[in-house]
């Protein structure tokens, strides 16, 4: 337990000092909210939150994370750390842990941020405290996979990018799923992200509990699953 | 019976037909300095990471301060008690010195304190400076000190002074030297040989994966060092033409004479030599070091990089 815990302080502190890396993970998704509420008002905000939230969570987990971590695999720090008793399933965890941190942060900021500039007043409660633990864990096991793929950051922001982008679309985050065509509307709800957005504007903005439970279940099973997969591609270095 | 901290019987790895390592059999006991040399691509690497639970082998048996490295308990109980410093040591940029340190102190069940730590590695000024605006000297002394972080019985240490001036350089010696004094145990790779032979009791010199020489810095110099030789500075040809009646194997290089030589009466007999012609120079004697002796096994001689030339 204390060497996740001193992973998962070490990444933080990594990724807190990062000033290009804070824009991206957190002022670029407060600037967004702030162009589509001031563009389409309040209530288009209050909409919109919780699917902003869902993608940048996403996006943090899937490109921010894997690009960190072949970082530190390139650079030798991984293969260092392997020389000591980690394990792979402790590095997981202390990584994913650590974006579970950061994407917590972000909703308190996109949430004080929407209320104080929009009123917008969502709903905080343990559904949406869980679903967003759950998908936090979900894309933050996602992207250790990933990490565990590719050799290294180029690649690995490469790939999430790939992976992350058709997701945002296809689900909905920029305009209304109901917008598209069938097929895709049913392809959307094969992808993790669909059920996290839902979960999230289920628990905080309509208030449906037995939806926010539903999608809490199916991120949560994803999310076991991506931790197990993460560690076990994990690889200490480059081949 | 103490066990050795080292055991390795018949250590091969392959990759496809390439036998990186070729049946290496070598123990290195408690509390000892062993050296393990060779150019880059002889095996060296792959050795150290199979012996630090980093990388399986294909055949024989390896065991690690008693525990076998196949084992995954053993590679834990190993893992727990060696200290690593691996070639390129690299830790987190943006943490400082003392939170990389801490972090790796932290990844073990005992750890030393290190605030002292840093102070015998001369690294308190720079505790909290972020490492990646270390220099690269300075980076080299932040992995020596995270491979004691636990204490460890054994140390790996992959080319220590790479990158060290030459007073931290010996500064580094003088800690290892002191670590050892206090039972430690030393496996260490280096390109300088100066550093094999001040610190190593045992040398083994490894080539394609196999040994081609193995013992102590004398045994091997004596061995395979070639012979003494007696340099007549500036003596030229007078004393070339004054000594080649009596002696085989002088060279001339420059305005120098060189005289191998076995026993000190060769020289007197020289000097007696020369003496009679009424010839006088400064000499100078030049005994074999471990540079002559790595020349002399692997045919080149090993540049700061690790390449041979």
């Amino acid at each position: 337990m204390s060497r996740i815990v001193a992973v998962f302080a070490a990444v933080t502190k990594n990724t807190l000092r990062s000033r290009v890396g804070l824009f991206f993970s957190a002022l670029f998704p407060l600037m967004l909210l702030f162009v589509f509420g001031t563009v389409f008002g309040g209530g288009f905000a209050a909409n919109w939150a919780p699917m902003l939230i869902g993608a940048f969570v996403m996006t943090n987990g899937i490109v921010a994370l894997p690009t960190i971590a072949t970082e530190f695999k390139r650079r030798g720090v991984l293969k260092r750390l392997s020389a000591t008793p980690l394990s792979k399933l402790e590095w997981t965890l202390g990584n994913v842990l650590s974006q579970t941190l950061l994407a917590v942060l972000l909703t308190v900021m996109m949430v004080m941020s929407g209320w104080l500039v929009f009123g917008v007043r969502p709903v905080v409660n343990v559904y949406s405290a869980a679903i967003l633990f759950s998908g936090a864990v979900l894309f933050s096991g996602m992207g250790m996979l990933i990490a565990g793929f590719v050799k290294d950051p180029e690649a690995a922001s490469g790939l999430g990018n790939a992976v992350s982008f058709p997701m945002m679309f296809l689900t909905g985050t920029y305009f209304p799923l109901s917008m598209m065509p069938a097929y895709l509307q049913n392809l959307a709800q094969a992808l993790p992200l669909y059920y996290f957005q839902s979960g999230l504007k289920a628990a905080m903005v309509t208030g449906d509990v037995a939806a926010a439970l539903f999608d809490l279940a199916v991120t949560g099973v994803l999310a076991v699953a991506f931790i197990v997969l993460g560690s076990v591609v994990t690889r200490w270095r480059e081949k | 019976m103490v066990e050795n901290a080292i055991t390795v019987q018949g250590l091969v790895k392959s990759y496809g037909c390439l036998r990186a390592v070729d049946g290496l059999s070598f123990e290195v006991n408690r509390g000892e300095i062993f050296a393990f040399l060779g150019p880059n691509g002889a095996g060296k690497s792959t050795t150290i990471e199979i012996l630090e639970c980093l990388r399986p082998q294909s055949e024989g048996l390896v065991t690690v301060l008693g525990n076998d490295v196949t084992d995954s308990r053993g590679a834990h109980g190993i893992k727990e008690r060696i200290g690593v410093l691996p070639q390129d040591f690299s830790a987190i940029d943006r943490l400082t010195v003392k939170e990389n340190l801490n972090l790796f102190a932290k990844m073990y069940s005992n750890s030393t304190d290190v605030g002292e730590l840093m102070e015998l590695l001369g690294l308190s000024e720079k505790a909290n400076v972020r490492f990646g605006s270390l220099s690269g000297g300075q980076k080299q002394r932040v992995g020596v000190a995270a491979s004691l972080v636990n204490d460890p019985d054994l140390i790996f240490l992959d080319e220590p002074t790479t990158g060290l001036d030459p007073d931290i350089r010996r500064t580094t010696w003088d800690i290892i030297k002191k670590l050892k004094q206090s039972g430690k145990t030393f496996f260490l790779t280096t390109h300088y040989m100066e550093e094999a032979q001040a610190l190593a009791e045992r040398i083994g010199v490894v080539v394609k994966g196999r040994f081609v020489a193995l013992g102590t810095p004398s045994e091997l110099m004596e061995k395979f060092g070639g012979q003494k030789m007696m340099i007549f500075k500036g003596g030229g040809q007078p004393v070339y033409d004054a000594l080649q009646a009596r002696f085989d194997g002088m060279t001339i290089s420059g305005n120098n004479v060189d005289l191998p030589f076995s026993r000190t009466a060769e020289i007197q007999e020289a000097l007696s030599a020369l003496s009679q012609r009424g010839i006088c120079c400064e000499m100078e004697e030049k005994t074999p070091t471990m540079e002559d002796v790595f020349l002399n096994l692997t045919g080149y001689t090993i540049k700061a990089g690790g390449e041979a030339a």
